[in-house]
């Protein structure tokens, strides 16, 4: 059974084919089709009418790559929210208007669900399925969710973010610092030559929820650091590289970024791992986790990564490949397979939601 | 103009409240502060003080640009946004137009999209003290 999945829920606008949940015959993302090469793949798919520019041709290029046809589709998968609703329309009418056109069921995925089932579906093709209850961290630029999931469809919020979410932290730290925006992956790149024990961020104690996060603390922490040296220069030396480069390389960024300072992003890094790592642990432990699925943006992060499996769990950690981690469509037609099997379909009314949950 | 000092987190929600009490149903806030001034913190208060969520359900808007709160609450964040021509594809103009509550942070960028009657507050972090200046009152 092959699913068309759309996504459209932020910056991104994403198409693919997925066979059986599992197989990916295609995924095609916006901003790395060649239309957009000479922007250097950094064009900010910000608003509707950039979604709207897009949308067609990302369809057609996921249905080709994947060798596919309308009449060999079972469905057509949408993201029906979290995110803009403006965003959301776009992909959700054409969703409906092909679905229409060729008399196709329609299924609308929530976006973080998408995101637990990128790594649902590539473990199952590694032949290493998720045991169940699993626990599921959502980190990325716009979420840091724990969630108890239990079989292909049942989720339980149990912590989130009450302020920034753990990719928004990154991102500012190195705008802040002069590494441009976003800037996770740059913090990433250079906290190895830095000591991560250099800084010590102290967290704020939190009242409510022991499995709620908080990054804006450490965010201010870093810019109390940064205000109380005289890093004008520095900062001014990495916009410059970065105006002549849009993308330096590692050693082109160590040689405008002095020890100190890489001290400061390795334990910045190393603050947010282990702030992550340690409600993850303490989660899976309340509900008694056989595995733990990491997933969204942030499950990028190379530090994240090694720091998780030196946590030495007592369960196995998934980590999607990187071009599934990221904003993309594949995870949307994954998700959508369990629910096409069961019959959970949705009608023509089906609505952009900007705050859809998926458990309370 | 009212001036307000806080020393805690939840001092700030506090102070949130209490404007989030005395808002019309239509208005537009321009939230204005450096990274860390306690943006999203009051914004968290004033989401309270309207009655439209808890303080824990309100979260930076960074990434998603806008969060909503019922349809009464609107919560922009345009720190990642360069260009107004990129501000004015959002559709904020359709959210103006309605009987809701919009706060924005970082609007003060992109100083010629907002209609004058608008009320600014200003946070400064001087330590651990948040300065908060509301205009008009």
């Amino acid at each position: 059974m092959r699913i068309l999945g759309i996504e459209s829920s932020c910056d991104e606008t994403a198409a693919a084919v997925v066979e059986d949940g599992t197989r990916i015959l295609s995924s095609v993302v916006a901003s790395q089709l060649e239309t957009h090469g000479k922007y250097g793949g950094v064009v900010p798919e910000l608003a509707s009418r950039e979604h709207l520019r897009a949308i067609v041709p990302v369809v057609r290029a996921a249905l080709e790559q994947a060798g596919t046809d309308y009449a060999d589709l079972a469905a057509i998968a949408v993201t029906a929210g979290p995110g803009l609703v403006g965003a959301l329309l776009v992909g959700i009418t054409y969703a409906k208007a092909l679905c229409f056109a060729r008399e196709l069921p329609l299924v609308g995925v929530n976006h973080i669900e998408g995101h637990i089932h990128a790594v649902i579906s590539q473990a199952l093709r590694e032949g290493r399925p998720i045991e169940y209850p699993a626990l599921a961290l959502v980190v990325s630029g716009g979420h840091t969710h724990l969630f108890e999931v239990n079989g292909e469809s049942r989720y339980r919020l149990l912590g989130k973010t009450r302020d920034d979410a753990a990719g928004e932290a990154f991102d500012k730290v190195a705008k802040l610092l002069g590494f441009g925006y976003p800037g996770g992956p740059v913090i990433d790149k250079l906290a190895p030559y830095g000591n991560p024990r250099a800084v010590r961020f102290t967290l704020a104690k939190m009242k409510g929820n022991p499995l709620d996060f908080s990054f804006s603390g450490l965010k201010t922490a870093v810019l109390r650091w940064f205000q109380s040296r005289d890093m004008a220069e520095e900062v001014e030396r990495r916009r410059e590289l970065l105006r002549a480069n849009p993308r330096p390389r590692v050693e082109e960024w160590l040689a405008v970024t002095p020890q100190a300072t890489r001290d400061v992003l390795a334990s910045f890094q190393r603050t947010v791992i282990e702030e992550l790592l340690r409600r993850a642990a303490s989660a899976a432990e309340s509900i008694g986790a056989r595995a733990l699925i990491v997933s969204g943006g942030v499950a990028c992060n190379t530090g994240l990564r090694a720091a998780a499996e030196e946590a030495r769990f007592p369960f196995p950690v998934h980590f999607p490949l990187p071009a599934l981690s990221t904003d993309n469509a594949a995870m949307i037609a994954a998700a959508a397979f369990p629910k096409l099997k069961r019959g959970q379909l949705d009608d023509f009314t089906l609505p952009a939601r900007a705050n859809l949950t998926l458990a309370d | 103009m009212r001036v307000f000092e806080t020393y805690s987190e939840d001092e700030t929600i506090a102070v949130g409240e209490e404007i989030g009490r005395g808002l019309p149903s239509h208005a537009l806030i321009l939230l204005i502060g450096n990274l860390g001034a306690g943006k999203t913190t009051l914004a968290k208060g004033i989401v309270k003080g309207l009655g439209a969520a808890a303080p824990e359900e309100v979260s930076s808007p960074t990434f998603t640009l806008i969060h909503e709160y019922g349809d009464r609450v609107y919560h922009v964040d345009l720190y990642r946004i360069d260009e107004e021509r990129e501000v004015r594809s959002l559709g904020l103009d359709e959210l103006l137009d309605r009987d809701a509550v919009i706060l924005v942070e970082w609007g003060e960028r992109f100083p010629n999209l907002w209609p004058p009657n608008r009320i600014e507050i200003r946070l400064e972090a001087i330590d651990d003290t948040r300065r908060i200046t509301v205009t008009p009152a």
